[in-house]
């Protein structure tokens, strides 16, 4: 999608309102189009979902949808991905229901894309609740292999055992753990972790904009305190040569490159990657700020902007642990 | 949460035979039994990596409930037997479909002997229904799984 005119950016800027501690911070990031930005946040974003192909085939599935009234476009960098517009609310719908289909925005499906699971392998999803990106996991390995799903708040895994219940996933288990402690009884256990970090979000606050109103740089720096521990921790359940997403919905650079930056300080085998997503606009990950020059491999990181797609902001990093 | 004994698996096979048709049900899986008589399928490969992990809540997929005797399929323990389900099966349209996922009774003509039925729409299965006294197929699809009344 083109970005908008200028009047439009305008109008839009009226509407959104930043604090000014956020303006500043967001106006200090390289690289940074506030205007732009703002339209972004003004902006609905597109309603996507994944085709489940462990329960029927995508092209059954498909034409139901189509039967029905939706109009479909394929998303490049997503296997199974769509972008759906017309027809009745996808939420209400007896696809959704019979788990048919998964609603998921287009871009947050890219980390699992990043970690590309293969049938047969051990994978831990570290902070898994609600459970979107641990189906996108289990539609991966088809049903080979094994697919752990944690996260440490009892409520959320409620709904993370409904989504892997709905998705018709025989292959996993759901743990309550801290993620930070995984590595007490799992460390070197598992071929692939994902950690889909708990984060500031500011890559989709035009689903909330009460993330704005709530977003102080504290926040940000005590979630970038626990980023750094469940990298870690993730990093120390992988088997060598196994690989690591790190991923967030938000732009601070204290909650992505710096985090990732601290795991290449601290661990000796971590290795960051190249990320190859197929028509995903993407920007390189920052390697200076404030002064500090961070890891040059830094830069293989993928930072994605709310206004490159015109869909959510996120961050993702991919880390090969060394000695497969 | 514990393995169903080789009584216990004996008997949930036998039923789903009598009841449904289905011969060897849930053969290459492992069965696990949870409270209230649930019962949920998994490979061995992921009982085995759940026995090492810690603070498990759940493994696998709730496939079946057992009720005085009579087993009850969730709906995707409905699609995993698939068209090994050849007995006490009714047929949906899209709109029944619908009115079934909003646990809806569904009304049927002909005298179904069986106190539980498995509904299909195409070639998606949508789990276990009760049969009444009055003829109604009351569905058995959970509250959270349900389409909200508009």
């Amino acid at each position: 999608m083109p970005p908008q005119s200028h009047d439009l950016v305008r109008r839009s800027m009226s509407k959104i309102m930043l604090s000014d501690d956020l303006r500043n911070y967001l106006n200090r990031l390289p690289d940074m189009e506030l205007d732009l930005l703002l339209e972004a946040y003004e902006r609905p974003l597109p309603e996507a979902f994944r085709v489940n192909t462990l329960k029927a085939s995508e092209e059954k599935i498909l034409e139901r949808l189509k039967s029905r009234g939706y109009s479909i476009e394929s998303i490049p960098w997503a296997r199974h991905g769509y972008v759906v517009s017309g027809g009745g609310d996808l939420g209400k719908s007896l696809e959704h229901m019979l788990g048919l289909i998964y609603i998921q925005g287009p871009v947050s499906m890219a980390p699992v894309e990043a970690l590309d699971p293969r049938p047969g392998e051990v994978i831990l999803d570290l902070c898994a609740a609600p459970g979107s990106k641990s189906t996108q996991i289990a539609q991966l390995l088809r049903g080979e292999g094994v697919l752990v799903a944690n996260d440490i708040s009892f409520d959320r895994v409620k709904a993370l055992s409904s989504n892997l219940q709905r998705f018709g996933v025989l292959n996993c288990v759901i743990t309550l753990v801290d993620g930070r402690k995984y590595p007490r009884f799992a460390k070197g256990f598992f071929d692939k972790v994902l950690v889909d970090a708990p984060c500031s979000s500011l890559g989709i606050i035009s689903k909330n904009w009460g993330i704005a109103r709530a977003w102080s740089i504290g926040i940000v720096e005590r979630l970038s305190e626990l980023q750094r521990r469940l990298i870690l921790a993730a990093f120390d359940c992988l088997k060598p040569g196994g690989i690591l997403v790190y991923s967030t919905c938000t732009l601070t650079v204290e909650e992505n490159e710096l985090v990732v930056n601290w795991l290449l300080e601290n661990r000796e085998g971590a290795r960051v990657s190249e990320i190859r997503l197929k028509g995903l606009r993407h920007r390189p990950g920052i390697t200076e700020y404030n002064g500090v020059r961070l890891r040059d491999e830094i830069s293989k990181t993928m930072r994605i902007m709310p206004y490159d797609n015109w869909a959510e902001g996120f961050y993702i990093a991919k880390i090969v642990k060394e000695g497969g | 949460m514990r393995l169903l004994t080789s009584a216990e698996r004996r008997y949930l096979i036998k039923r789903l035979e009598d009841q449904h048709g289905v011969e060897d049900a849930f053969d290459d899986l492992v069965l696990i039994r949870t409270g209230q008589g649930r019962i949920r399928a998994t490979t061995k490969e992921t009982y085995e990596a759940a026995c090492r992990l810690r603070r498990v809540q759940q493994v696998g997929l709730y496939v079946a409930k057992m009720v005085k005797g009579d087993v009850i399929l969730s709906i995707e323990g409905s699609q995993l037997l698939g068209a090994a389900i050849t007995k006490n099966i009714i047929e949906l349209s899209e709109e029944e479909a619908e009115e079934w996922m909003k646990a809806a009774p569904i009304e049927r003509s002909e005298k179904i002997e069986s106190r539980y039925v498995i509904a299909r729409c195409g070639d998606f299965y949508l789990g276990s229904g009760r049969v009444s006294r009055d003829g109604k197929i009351y569905p058995q699809v959970a509250k959270w799984r349900r389409i909200p009344e508009e």
